[in-house]
């Protein structure tokens, strides 16, 4: 049961064509006033949910794109965002 | 008739509703960690809560490799301490862990992998552990089935040889341990999962279980590759950790062919031969965050592609069983180990990748003085969780053989 995942551009391939990008943190923190704390918060730290996870991947080995999508990482499969 | 073998920590004890210590996780952290504290520091009211059955985790998991090569500083007298001990603790707690004293050949594939292996060599010895340089020749001599020829994918330059390791059984230390804490009295509650940690004015109070509500002023957390979300999901508290799968494997038995334990970073494979006669195989993760500890068939074919270049005689040899563990991984490779500071009573031990077998013993001893003491031991300072604010990670990715989530 491997993983599959949906590139935007290039529709479902293999799991290993991908390069995890991290969970899914929203925008990057403004640089102005910027705390280590809240720095690090953004770079390192985890939520590490074990279940559904928006979370970033790129298409490293296909077209390069780099979008987000949901997996379960119960399940190690890709789901749908409402779900 | 089962019950005629009764486990060598004894008949399930009854839940206690009080507890001076609870101890998340009946790996071998834990186990270590409440075997310490009972025997070094009094401390026998201690309750180890494990979800599942003992060694269920990590520690029956891993491949049993113990060293102390690593790269750093902070690192090498931590995992020096911890190999030391095997033998001390095979006569405490009267069960053989089956110490292999064999040695670890670091396979080296280029000229920039030999300087690495200088810089880790010079750093071991500095800390007094034995470790060597040696070439491609010796490593021959050493071990007659290795292939040492210039037309593999990754030819052999040399070795990093560290003779103080080895392999140790790993299931045993999982049962010694828990026969030596449940001798001093600590309570190993199977079956018991936590679902909360209470905090009352910054102080930790109790602890909710599905079996009931236990009172405590002290909690540490240890619970391998579950500890990042238990610390988010139950105390908001986020760690620098991603949860990879990293997956291993043996081979049917065979006559003895591996005198030591060999890895290669080049190929992504290491091996040791077990007391059995098994080859055991491993080192591929998926690098991706998952809970399911499944295996994959890309793996097999990865390893067997790897270990029969580097060991041709093994071409042909049938993988018996494949498994996978967690392994909590941290940016910089080298583990967490914190207490005190968020919330008083609340002690971590995490983020330990795929070293927390090699050095169970030794965290669990610091780790006891830690939680009985109330003052960090000096060595587990540079292991607080605060460096990553401070960024002052360790220079643990700079070994000679490892993986990081986003690599």
């Amino acid at each position: 049961m491997a993983l599959t995942l949906t590139c935007p551009v290039c529709g479902k391939r293999n799991g290993y064509e991908f390069r995890y990008g991290g969970e899914d943190k929203g925008p990057k923190p403004d640089g102005f006033g910027l705390t280590p704390d809240a720095w690090c918060e953004y770079v390192h730290m985890n939520r590490c949910v074990a279940g559904i996870q928006k979370e970033w991947w790129c298409h490293k080995d296909g077209c390069g794109v780099w979008f987000t999508t949901h997996r379960d990482t119960l399940k190690n499969l890709e789901v749908e965002a409402s779900s | 008739m089962l019950d005629r073998h009764k486990p060598l920590w004894g008949k399930p004890p009854q839940l206690k509703k009080s507890y001076d210590a609870v101890i998340i996780g009946g790996g071998l952290h834990g186990l270590a960690t409440a075997y310490f504290l009972a025997r070094h520091h009094g401390m026998q009211n201690i309750a180890i809560l494990e979800k599942r059955y003992i060694g269920f985790g990590g520690a029956g998991r891993n491949t049993a490799i113990v060293r102390a090569n690593q790269r750093t500083q902070a690192n090498v007298p931590l995992y020096k301490e911890a190999l030391d001990l095997w033998p001390v603790l095979t006569k405490e707690l009267d069960y053989n862990l089956m110490f292999f004293n064999c040695g670890n050949l670091n396979l080296l594939h280029s000229e920039a992998a030999v300087s690495a292996a200088r810089m880790a060599i010079a750093s071991a010895q500095f800390q007094g552990v034995e470790s060597h340089l040696i070439d491609a020749k010796t490593c021959k001599e050493m071990m007659p089935a290795l292939n040492i020829a210039e037309d593999i994918t990754y030819p052999i330059f040399g070795a990093m040889y560290h003779p103080p390791g080895g392999i140790v059984r790993h299931d045993a230390v999982v049962w010694g341990l828990a026969k030596g804490a449940a001798k001093y009295g600590c309570h190993i509650h199977q079956q018991t999962e936590v679902t909360g940690i209470n905090v009352e004015n910054g102080k930790v109070v109790s602890v909710d279980t599905d079996r009931g509500t236990l009172n405590t002023p002290r909690v540490l957390l240890s619970a391998g590759g579950y500890s990042a979300a238990i610390s988010y999901h139950m105390l908001g508290i986020k760690l620098p950790i991603s949860v990879l799968n990293i997956q291993a494997m043996v081979t049917q038995p065979l006559k003895p062919i591996l005198n030591h334990v060999i890895s290669s970073g080049a190929y992504h494979a290491y091996a040791n031969q077990t007391l059995k006669g098994e080859i055991a195989t491993g080192a591929h993760m998926d690098a991706w965050p998952n809970y399911t500890t499944q295996t994959t068939a890309y793996y097999i074919r990865h390893q067997a592609q790897a270990i029969t270049e580097m060991l041709p005689c093994l071409k042909g040899v049938k993988f018996m069983r494949h498994w996978s563990g967690l392994a909590d991984m941290t940016p910089d490779m080298a583990p967490i180990m914190d207490g005190n500071n968020l919330i008083e009573g609340y002690f971590m031990n995490c983020g330990w990748g795929y070293f927390g077998f090699k050095s169970c013993t030794a965290t669990g001893k610091y780790m006891a003085q830690f939680m009985a003491t109330g003052e960090c031991p000096d060595i587990l300072k540079p292991f607080h969780l605060g460096r990553y604010a401070q960024h002052r990670l360790m220079g643990e990715t700079a070994a000679l053989v490892t993986y990081t989530a986003d690599n």
